[in-house]
C-alpha cells in the first residue's frame, strides 16, 4: 500500500469543482491512495456540493452510504480544532453508475455545529442525521424530526463527544418513553373507519430483535407508520475508543450476530489498510472461506426466520441444520460457535485444523443439500408465492435514494456487489455470479438469497481447491504477538509481546473508510486514528440501518402481516442496527 | 474485472404451480425426514442434551484453569498482562513476593468474574509464561453473583477439569503461529526477530495527511521504536 498523499488526478471531476466553486469553498483534500477521495466543503456550500456531487454525470455519486460524525477535540493539530473546526461531518458517498466511493467532508465549529440537512438530496440521510445529533449533537436545518434515535429521550449530552464523560446514568422517565406523533397526528385519516394505533415491538415474536414500530392502522391497512431502534445500543463506538485496536475484535462479534466472521474480518482489514500491511495469502483463502460461509448462516438465518413469521415453521428446521454445521466447523477453527473472534488486526488467531479442507467439501455437499430442501420447500410453493409476490415492493430508485445495499439492493435490480465491483482478500480470483432480480418484492429478495448462497458454495469450493500453504498471521511483531516459543526463549520476543499487549498496535494518525461486502449489504468500517494504540474513533456502516430507516415507509398502504414478510426479508439485525 | 452480473428471471407460474401441485414434493420431502428420523435414530440431527453431549474441538473457549508447576505452585507470576489484554475488564490480580526466590512475584488473588468474561480467550493469548488455559466447560452457571467470581482455588487445574470424566482441556496457547518453524527452519538467535524492511518502516510511520490549506506536511508523530 502506497503511503504517497494523491489528490485530483483520481477523481476525473476535479477541474469541474474548480470551475463550479471557483472561490474554493469546495475542493478536493489530499489523501493517502488507501483512503477514498475526498472532496471538502464548507458548511454554507455544503448543499450545493452535496447537489452536484449528486447530478453531475461526471460525479454521479446517487447513493449515500454513511454519515460519519467526528469530534476532534482531542487530535493533535492545529488550534483551529478546538476552535472553528472542532467537529466533522463525512458523507460517504458512492456512485451506482461509476463504481466510485468519495467522502465529502464539512468542518463544523465548537459553538452550535449546525448545517443545511442533506435529506434532499439523499433521503437516506434521514436517521443518519439524527444518529449525528443523537450522539455527536450536530444540528441539521430542515430536518423533519431531529429527534434521539439510539439513545432514549431522558438522556442528556451528546454521548459521541469527546468530552463526555462515560458511564453516566440517565434515567428514562415514564414521561420521556418515545409518545409517537403518530398517535397525536390529525391529518391522518379519521373518515371512512377508525383508525387505530398499534405498537408492535419492541418485543414482538417477528422482530427478530428489540426494534419497535408504531402503526396506524385502518383496518388491516397500514396508513402511517414510525419505526424506532435504539432497545440494543451497546456503546460499540464509545467503548472501542477506550480499548486497543486489538481488543475490539470481541465486540464486533457482537455486531451482526448471524454473520459474526465477516465482521471481525472488515474489521481487522480496516486495521490493516490504517498500518499498510497485507497479510498472508493463507489468511486471505480462510477468510474468504468462512465468511462466505457465514453468508449461507446469515441468509438460511434469515429466509428459515421469515417463513416462521409467514406460518411455515418446517424451512426453519432444515435451513438451522445447515447453520449448525457451520457453526461446528466455526468453532473448531476458533474455539467458539457464535462469538468466533477469530480475526487478528494482520492474519487469523492460529491456523485451521489438518482437516479444514476435507471438512469443508463435506460441508460444500451437505449445504448443498440443504439449499436444496429450501428451495423444494418455498420456490415453487404458490402459498408463499403468493404472500412475498408483489408486498414490500423497493423500486430501483427507491432503493438507491434509501441508501439500500446487498441484497436487497440486488433484489431491486441494482448489481453493486463489493466482492465484485471493489474485489478484496483474492475475490478478484474466484469466478462467481451477481445475482439480481428486477422486481424488488420481497419474493426476489428471497429468490436472490438463494442464488447467494450457491454462488458462495462455488467460491468455497474454487478457493479451497487452490488452498495456499504458509503462515495465517503476518510476521510483523509490531502488529500481532510473537510466537510462543519466542515470548517463553527469548527477550526480544517478550519485549514485542509486551509492547504489543501493554500499549497495543501503534496505527499512524489518519483516517480510513474500509469496506466488506457484510451479508446484509456494505459492511464499512470508519476508522479515525490518532497515531495512539487505541482507535479515536470507529464507526461502523451497519447494512441494516438504511434498510431499517426505509422500512417505515416500504410498508405504507400494504397489510400488517406484509409488514411482517417484509421486516424478515429485509433481515434487520438488531445487534448492528444498534451497535 | 466487470462485475458478471445475472439476471434471475421470475418464476413462472405454470399450471403445475397454480394447482400448488409443488408443494406435494415439499410434504414428500417432510415424510422422509420424518420417516428417516424415526428409524435411523442416529442420523438425527439433534441430541438429547443432558444426557447426550456435543463434542468439541480442542479450541474450546470455555471455562479457564490456572496451570501449576511440577511442584504445585501456580505458573502466573502476576505480570497483569492478561487483566490488561482482557477487553472486558473481568480480570483481578493482586501480587506478592514469593517466599521462593526462585519465583520471584506469584499471585495473591487472581478472580475472573465470569459473568463479565466475554469467552474471548485473549488472556491465553496475552499470558508469556503459560499459565493460564481454558477448558470444554460450558456450564458455568451459578447460584448467585458471587459465586460467579472464580478465585484461585476454583481456578487451579484440578484432576477432575482433564480426566476421563471431566470437559478436557480447551484453548491454550497457539504454537503454530511461527512461520519459520512451520517451515521447519525456526531459529532461536536474534536475527529472525526483525523481519520489518525499511519499505514496511515507511508505511508503518507514514506521514499523516496535513490539513487542508496550506498544504504543508505535518510533523511526523512521534513513531514508536519497536523495542
Amino acid at each position: 500500500m502506497s503511503a504517497t498523499l494523491s489528490a485530483s488526478s483520481d477523481v476525473s471531476f476535479a477541474p469541474l469543482i474548480e470551475r463550479k466553486f471557483p472561490d474554493g469553498s469546495v475542493h478536493l483534500e489530499r489523501r493517502p491512495a488507501s483512503d477514498v477521495p475526498t472532496v471538502v466543503s464548507t458548511p454554507a456550500a455544503s448543499v450545493e456540493a452535496a447537489r452536484f456531487l449528486r447530478d453531475d454525470p461526471a460525479a454521479a455519486y446517487d447513493l449515500l452510504l454513511d454519515l460519519v460524525a467526528v469530534d476532534r477535540l482531542k487530535l493533535d493539530g492545529p488550534p483551529s480544532f478546538r476552535g472553528d473546526e472542532r467537529f466533522q461531518l463525512n458523507a460517504l458517498l458512492y456512485s451506482t453508475k461509476r463504481n466510485e466511493h468519495l467522502r465529502l467532508r464539512v468542518a463544523l465549529p465548537a459553538s452550535d455545529p449546525r448545517l443545511p440537512s442533506l435529506i434532499e438530496i439523499w433521503p437516506a440521510a434521514d436517521w443518519f442525521e439524527r444518529e449525528a445529533w443523537d450522539l455527536m449533537g450536530i444540528r441539521f436545518d430542515g430536518h423533519p424530526n431531529l429527534a434521539r434515535l439510539l439513545t432514549h429521550n431522558g438522556f442528556v449530552g451528546h454521548a459521541l463527544r469527546k468530552d463526555y464523560e462515560a458511564g453516566q446514568r440517565w434515567l428514562c422517565t415514564d414521561e420521556d418513553v418515545l409518545q409517537t406523533k403518530l398517535a397525536a397526528r390529525s391529518d391522518l385519516p379519521e373518515d371512512v373507519f377508525e383508525t387505530m394505533t398499534l405498537n408492535f415491538g419492541p418485543s414482538h415474536p417477528s422482530t427478530h430483535g428489540t426494534l419497535r414500530i408504531v402503526l396506524r392502522v385502518d383496518g388491516e391497512r397500514i396508513v402511517a407508520a414510525e419505526s424506532e431502534c435504539g432497545y440494543l445500543h451497546r456503546c460499540f463506538e464509545k467503548m472501542s475508543e477506550t480499548h486497543t485496536y486489538t481488543q475490539v475484535i470481541p465486540y464486533t462479534d457482537r455486531l451482526n450476530y448471524c454473520s459474526p466472521m465477516i465482521n471481525g474480518n472488515g474489521y481487522a482489514r480496516a486495521v490493516e489498510q490504517m498500518l499498510g500491511i497485507e497479510i498472508p495469502a493463507r489468511a486471505k483463502a480462510v477468510r474468504v472461506v468462512l465468511s462466505e460461509f457465514s453468508r449461507i448462516m446469515d441468509h438460511m438465518v434469515c429466509i428459515g426466520a421469515n417463513l416462521v413469521d409467514l406460518g411455515g415453521l418446517t424451512t426453519f428446521w432444515y435451513s438451522y441444520q445447515a447453520r449448525e454445521e457451520i457453526y461446528s466447523l466455526l468453532e473448531a477453527c476458533c474455539g467458539a460457535r457464535l462469538t468466533s473472534s477469530y480475526a487478528r488486526i494482520g492474519g487469523l488467531s492460529m491456523d485451521v485444523p489438518d482437516n479444514f479442507v476435507e471438512w469443508c467439501r463435506k460441508l460444500v455437499k451437505s449445504v448443498t443439500t440443504h439449499i436444496q430442501e429450501v428451495d423444494t420447500l418455498l420456490t415453487k410453493n404458490r402459498i408463499v408465492q403468493k404472500r412475498m409476490s408483489g408486498t414490500g415492493v423497493v423500486t430501483k430508485e427507491q432503493a438507491i435514494a434509501w441508501g439500500f445495499t446487498g441484497p436487497c439492493l440486488r433484489a431491486s435490480g441494482v448489481g453493486y456487489d463489493v466482492r465484485k465491483d471493489k474485489p478484496y482478500d483474492g475475490y478478484d480470483e474466484v469466478d462467481f455470479d451477481v445475482p439480481v432480480t428486477t422486481a424488488g418484492d420481497n419474493y426476489s429478495r428471497y429468490l436472490v438469497r438463494m442464488e447467494e448462497m450457491r454462488q458462495s458454495l462455488r467460491i468455497i469450493e474454487q478457493v479451497i481447491a487452490r488452498l495456499p500453504g504458509g503462515p495465517v498471521v503476518s510476521d510483523d511483531y509490531r502488529v500481532v504477538l510473537p510466537p510462543k516459543e519466542m515470548v517463553y526463549n527469548e527477550m526480544e520476543g517478550l519485549i514485542f509481546h509486551f509492547k504489543n499487549v501493554f500499549e497495543g498496535i501503534q496505527v499512524p494518525a489518519g483516517e480510513i473508510y474500509s469496506y466488506t461486502e457484510g451479508a446484509n449489504g456494505e459492511l464499512g468500517y470508519s476508522i479515525v486514528s490518532d497515531g495512539s494504540g487505541r482507535p479515536y474513533r470507529v464507526k461502523v456502516r451497519p447494512p441494516c440501518f438504511p434498510l431499517f430507516a426505509a422500512f417505515e415507509k416500504i410498508i405504507i398502504g400494504g397489510m400488517v402481516s406484509d409488514a411482517v414478510a417484509t421486516l424478515g426479508t429485509l433481515n434487520i439485525i438488531a445487534g448492528e442496527l444498534d451497535r | 474485472m466487470p462485475g458478471k452480473v445475472v439476471i434471475i428471471q421470475p418464476i413462472e407460474p405454470t399450471l403445475a404451480v397454480r394447482l400448488y401441485l409443488p408443494l406435494l414434493s415439499g410434504m414428500a420431502l417432510t415424510f422422509r425426514k420424518f420417516v428417516a428420523n424415526v428409524f435411523t435414530p442416529k442420523t438425527r440431527p439433534t441430541i438429547e442434551y443432558p444426557e447426550q453431549r456435543r463434542d468439541y474441538s480442542d479450541r474450546y473457549r470455555g471455562r479457564h484453569i490456572l496451570k501449576a508447576r511440577e511442584d504445585g505452585t501456580l505458573k502466573c507470576v502476576a505480570c497483569y498482562m492478561c487483566a490488561t489484554a482482557c477487553p472486558a475488564d473481568c480480570i483481578e490480580i493482586v501480587a506478592g513476593e514469593h517466599p521462593n526466590l526462585a519465583y520471584e512475584k506469584y499471585p495473591t488473588v487472581f478472580e475472573i468474574d465470569l459473568l463479565r468474561c466475554v469467552m474471548c480467550g485473549f488472556c491465553v493469548d496475552a499470558c508469556p509464561k503459560d499459565a493460564i488455559w481454558m477448558t470444554k466447560d460450558y456450564e458455568m452457571s451459578y447460584f448467585s453473583r458471587q459465586e460467579a467470581v472464580r478465585g484461585i482455588p476454583e481456578l487451579t487445574e484440578k484432576p477432575s477439569d482433564t480426566g476421563a470424566d471431566g470437559p478436557g482441556y480447551g484453548y491454550r496457547p497457539y504454537y503454530g503461529a511461527s512461520p519459520a518453524k512451520k517451515a521447519g527452519q525456526f531459529e532461536p538467535s536474534g536475527l529472525s526477530l526483525l523481519p520489518m524492511t525499511l519499505a514496511r518502516n515507511a508505511a508503518i510511520n507514514r506521514v499523516p495527511p496535513p490539513p487542508p490549506k496550506p498544504p504543508a506536511p505535518a510533523p511526523a508523530p512521534a513513531a514508536k521504536p519497536a523495542a
